[in-house]
């Protein structure tokens, strides 16, 4: 660490750092998950917390993801503020159920709040193969009673698994996997929140790109440097609610839009982008919405086709280049 | 030219709406032609390629002079090359011209010497145009296939600004003469003035107008206050303006007083028994206004005066107006006071011999005296009325009576 | 797998015989008016059903009456209950008002979920219970959920879940036993077995009963008369102490039968009139009636008066408004600077809960 300057963490140590922040402050928070007291999680997020806050904090559950869920749903309408982890986000279909049904609507019927946070390791590019590289936010975006975040940088990180812990609703919380150890940044010690809103990743007037996750990254390469125009990068962080205020607002400065989505096209986050943006943003644009996202296909697991699917840098740039042209 | 009131010698074309080289559809707007009593649209005789424009905008012909020739032999879509030497028309973009500035193109290409293209226009584009009140048709494309972009249309904008070029303002019947001064400059060293530019048509006749009026009647004016304490609860409860509440209590007056119902021309005197009140009325723009005219208003009730002004109104900004409805006047009435001013001293319509202004309420502290005979301090909604009038015709004494009287109907109304 | 490393928390097997499990005459009185009110309830409101008030479709327990109201009358004010659609015994035990309960069924703005679900899918939180969804046995891992979190806590609670000899096919059931078992969990799973899962009979449901698969959990299971609202009530608080002791969970098979049909638009063709009779004579009210006739209570001014006190909540009820159209979208977030709402303790008329006795005390 260097003095006046914030300590340089991983994405996955921040949301490490965000964790163990919570957990001290807050006794309530109770963490739950396969494997991750004794081995530290699959991807070591909880590395030494057991040592720190002992067995019945840092809970080693059956392989249950239903049970994971529905269990902390019980915890936290006694009191408790349980933090679930799905080993991958793709397992969080087996706990479908009571995260859409039990947790997403006991407040609206019953009037009682559920404070669940569902951390769900999401996303490819490292040959993960279909069942461990999905990105299954829209199914949580279209199920009133839960919101959905989905940070791109390591402050990011840190501070949105701390608001989502916070947030007496049911947070489903996207962390990419693949920017665990490839994105650093500087972290702000101690204890802070960042709010459930977009940030603008770089400023720009001529074209804006909307996305979130890792293809934040993916957009600020493919726009660096492209045929001198000024791209705006516009990181969503909060997908559910979205922040409908931020968008807008860039598309009044850019009029041209290019949103893209590492899931698969159908009703990805970006489609409701796609649709605030026709209906609210009309008279500001200057051309179609465009959208960049993998096609309608299972993640495939050989790295030429895995590459092929996935938006890369090259296919986000060229979209960018025909939109401004147009 | 065509006629447009009986007594109309000749007219202005104020603006093109086809161009050299454009189709035009029979009855659609081929131009907007001025008189000095009324702007109206020209719909083309017949539907055919507009081959010849023979009269500049901002010319005045007489009536009967041929303005353009249309080929009705010809078929829409056809190329031609015909040259654009003619002046261009500045087509104000409103949004409901926009589809049909859109819409012609499919049957007549654009520009000559280039090539056809499908002028679309993206919805910030529109939206630039609109608010710049800008003819998208005009800024050049640097978009694909010529496409124009929002930097094109705010290129164009900034251009436009720096440039500057004379604008056709819309025609106006008469002008408000309330207009504020614009401000003195300020500066220190030898004043450079900056470069004059000739009035627009429309000045010139509001001009030409307003100096014959001040050189032909003996114009003064006089001013009454009024309480209008019982105007204002009677139009709340009618659910209408003051405006019309007054003109029925002016209307009263006048059939008292027809001699300030009159014309005065060459020394003929001419007093009319029913009231054709004049009424102005903002064009909506930033300087216009139009006096639209209610026949026989004396049978109208407030509630009637109040439709009939409304539809006139709606009628003038929509440029609906027939050259007679603007004519046969035999009082005016002027309302300017929306904007707060409490005094003025308006110019009599030839050939009527007063004018009536109407300026602001405002609440102010007033003597009341009670039945006993003592006096106190009442908060009461106030108004001056100015009445010019033309010495030639009648004394003060008249027009002070004729403002009494106005004054004792307002302040005793009864619905 | 790596095992968990929670130190076990082993108490005694606590015999049944020490138990004392006693009910007073008032407690009797009280479980049979708590079923009267059940079973008056529901036909009154089957009635405002037929009679096109109720909206949607209804459920009711008649039969059945015995399984909540006895086992719902072992819990202490600090205990925690997830019940399902056949339990309406339970809510009026923790103290939910009648008339808000039929005014739950008419879908007005009174109603316990203030139109937003409907019948039983209730849970009065004020009262300690959780709403259930229609996914039946899923409220059977969040009661699990809450039994983890007394002991995580070391809190002197449990958790009572409902659910029925259908959703023992489902996974969650697995989930929540195999949960409950592997970390030792002060939780009781009440399985009521109604012989039907809507038109499916257990032989088809099931190959073994789940009380003898119980014990593969790694605790036991008990088999009881669920038409005997004391046999419920003694089989619960037996599971309740051994709970609270540190035993762990405890598997309560109430042996009943669903006497009307799944819903108020089925007509259980497919159920053989013999069984049915067989089980009309079982029937709870009836027998319970008997019980304290025996000891001189006028069961007859006892039903009058519960009979009077629906009266009374269904007018209560009727009078009630229906809720605004423009709240439909209200109250999908819980908003961060609001309070927190947690579950809340609810009534324990239990005689034993009153005396300070040791593991019975109620906070």
């Amino acid at each position: 660490m260097t003095e006046g300057r914030n300590p340089i963490l991983t994405y996955l140590q921040a949301i490490s750092d965000g964790l163990r922040s919570e957990m001290r402050e807050d006794e309530r928070v109770l963490l739950m998950g396969q494997d991750i007291g004794v081995f530290g999680g699959a991807f070591k997020v909880t590395d030494g917390f057991i040592e720190e806050f002992g067995v019945d904090r840092v809970m080693d559950t059956p392989l249950a993801e239903s049970g994971i869920v529905g269990t902390a749903v019980g915890a936290a309408v006694v009191g408790m503020r349980p933090v679930c982890e799905m080993q991958f986000a793709d397992f969080v279909s087996c706990g479908f159920d009571q995260i859409i049904n039990v947790a997403a609507k006991m407040l609206y019927r019953q009037g009682l709040p559920v404070n669940i946070t569902v951390r769900l390791p999401s996303g490819g590019g490292f040959s993960g193969g279909p069942f461990h590289s999905q990105n299954p936010e829209a199914w949580f975006m279209h199920s009133p009673g839960i919101k959905v975040v989905a940070p791109s940088t390591a402050q990011d990180a840190k501070g949105m698994i701390i608001a989502s812990i916070r947030d007496p609703n049911p947070v489903v919380f996207m962390e990419h996997k693949n920017l665990y150890r490839r994105i650093k940044g500087e972290v702000p010690e101690g204890s802070y929140e960042t709010p459930f809103k977009a940030r603008v990743a770089r400023e720009g007037s001529d074209l804006v790109v909307i996305t979130y996750g890792a293809m934040v990254h993916r957009a600020l390469e493919a726009t660096e440097d492209l045929d001198d125009a000024e791209i705006m990068v516009l990181d969503l962080r909060t997908l559910k609610p979205l922040d409908e205020q931020a968008i807008l607002a860039a598309v009044r400065t850019c009029s041209k839009v290019v949103i893209v989505d590492e899931a698969n096209e159908t009703c990805a986050a970006g489609a409701q982008v796609a649709a605030l943006i026709a209906e609210h943003g009309f008279e500001d644009l200057d051309g179609p919405i465009v959208r960049v996202a993998s096609p309608d296909v299972p993640i495939p697991f050989s790295p030429p086709l895995e590459e092929a699917v996935l938006p890369s840098v090259d296919r986000v740039r060229e979209a960018c280049r025909q939109l401004l042209e147009y | 030219m065509p006629q447009m009131g009986v007594s109309v010698v000749e007219g202005t074309v104020i603006e093109w709406r086809k161009r050299l080289g454009d189709w035009v559809e029979s009855d659609e707007t081929i131009a907007e032609v001025s008189t000095d009593k009324i702007d109206t649209e020209i719909p083309s005789p017949a539907a055919g390629r507009v081959v010849e424009i023979l009269v500049d905008v901002g010319t005045t012909v007489e009536v009967g002079v041929t303005l353009a020739r249309i080929a009705t032999d010809a078929r829409p879509g056809e190329p031609h090359d015909a040259e654009r030497d003619a002046p261009q028309a500045q087509v104000a973009a409103a949004p409901a011209q926009e589809p049909a500035a859109a819409a012609s193109p499919p049957k007549a290409p654009a520009a000559p010497a280039q090539p056809p293209r499908n002028r679309r226009y993206s919805p910030v584009v529109q939206r630039i145009a609109r608010e710049h009140d800008v003819d998208p048709n005009e800024v050049q494309g640097s978009g694909r296939d010529g496409r124009v972009s929002k930097r094109d249309v705010m290129a164009y904008v900034e251009n436009q600004r720096l440039s500057a070029p004379a604008q056709n303002d819309p025609p106006l019947h008469i002008e408000s003469p309330y207009r504020a001064d614009p401000d003195p400059g300020t500066g220190d060293g030898p004043y450079v003035p900056p470069e004059g530019r000739p009035l627009s048509r429309m000045r010139q006749l509001i001009g030409q107008n307003m100096h014959r009026s001040q050189q032909t009647a003996a114009t003064c004016t006089t001013w009454i206050e009024v309480d209008v304490s019982r105007i204002e609860l009677a139009r709340k409860q009618k659910n209408i303006t003051a405006m019309p509440l007054i003109a029925r209590c002016a209307i009263g007056a006048l059939v008292e007083f027809p001699q300030l119902n009159a014309w005065l021309e060459d020394d003929i005197h001419t007093v009319h028994e029913q009231v054709n009140l004049g009424v102005a009325v903002t064009l909506g723009d930033d300087d216009g206004l139009i006096v639209p005219v209610v026949r026989s208003a004396q049978d109208l009730s407030p509630e009637g005066l109040a439709r009939r002004i409304r539809e006139l109104a709606r009628r003038a900004r929509a440029r609906q107006l027939t050259p007679d409805e603007v004519q046969g006047a035999t009082f005016t009435l002027t309302n300017p006071g929306q904007f707060g001013s409490i005094m003025a001293t308006p110019v009599i319509s030839q050939p009527q011999v007063a004018i009536l202004d109407v300026e602001a309420i405002t609440k102010r502290p007033v003597v009341v005296t009670d039945a006993f005979g003592a006096d106190a301090i009442a908060i009461r909604p106030m108004v001056i009325l100015g009445l010019s009038w033309d010495h030639r015709a009648l004394d003060g004494a008249l027009a002070a009576r004729f403002l009494a009287n106005i004054k004792q109907r307002v302040e005793s109304y009864e619905s | 797998m790596a095992t968990s490393s929670t130190a076990a928390r082993t108490g005694p097997n606590t015999p049944s015989d020490s138990l004392p499990a006693h009910l007073t005459l008032d407690d009797r009185v009280g479980l049979l008016r708590a079923m009267l009110l059940m079973r008056t309830l529901e036909e009154r409101a089957m009635n405002l059903y037929r009679q096109g008030k109720v909206p949607g479709s209804f459920y009711d327990g008649f039969g059945q009456e015995a399984v909540s109201v006895g086992a719902a009358w072992a819990m202490a004010a600090v205990d925690r209950l997830c019940v399902l659609h056949r339990d309406l015994g339970a809510h009026l035990v923790r103290g939910v008002q009648p008339d808000r309960i039929l005014s739950q069924y008419m879908g007005r703005e009174d109603g316990i979920t203030g139109g937003r679900d409907g019948n039983v899918h209730f849970g009065d939180y004020r009262t300690g219970c959780v709403g259930m969804v229609s996914m039946l046995p899923d409220m059977m891992l969040v009661a699990t959920g809450m039994a983890m979190a007394f002991k995580l806590r070391g809190e002197q609670r449990c958790a009572l879940t409902c659910f029925g000899d259908g959703s023992t096919s489902r996974g969650d059931f697995h989930e929540a036993m195999n949960w409950a078992g592997v970390q030792k969990l002060p939780v009781i799973f009440v399985l009521e077995n109604n012989q039907f899962a809507y038109s499916t009979p257990t032989h088809q449901q099931y190959a073994v009963n789940p009380i003898e698969r119980a014990q593969t959990y790694g605790f036991p299971g008990v088999s009881v008369d669920g038409n005997d609202a004391e046999a419920m009530f003694e089989a619960t608080s037996v599971a309740r102490v051994r709970a609270l002791e540190g035993g762990g969970p405890t598997l309560i098979e109430a042996v009943t039968m669903r006497m009307h049909g799944h819903a108020a638009h089925d007509d259980m063709k497919y159920v053989p009139k013999a069984l049915f009779e067989e089980w009309r004579k079982k029937d709870p009210i009836d027998r319970q009636s008997a019980r304290v006739a025996a000891h001189g209570v006028d069961v007859e001014a006892l039903k009058t008066e519960v009979r009077d006190q629906v009266e009374q909540a269904a007018a209560t009820a009727l009078a009630g408004p229906m809720p605004e159209p423009e709240s439909a979208t209200e109250r999908v977030f819980h908003p961060r600077d609001a309070d927190e709402i947690l579950l809340e303790d609810g009534a324990a008329p239990w005689s034993g809960f009153v005396t300070s006795s040791e593991g019975h005390r109620s906070r």
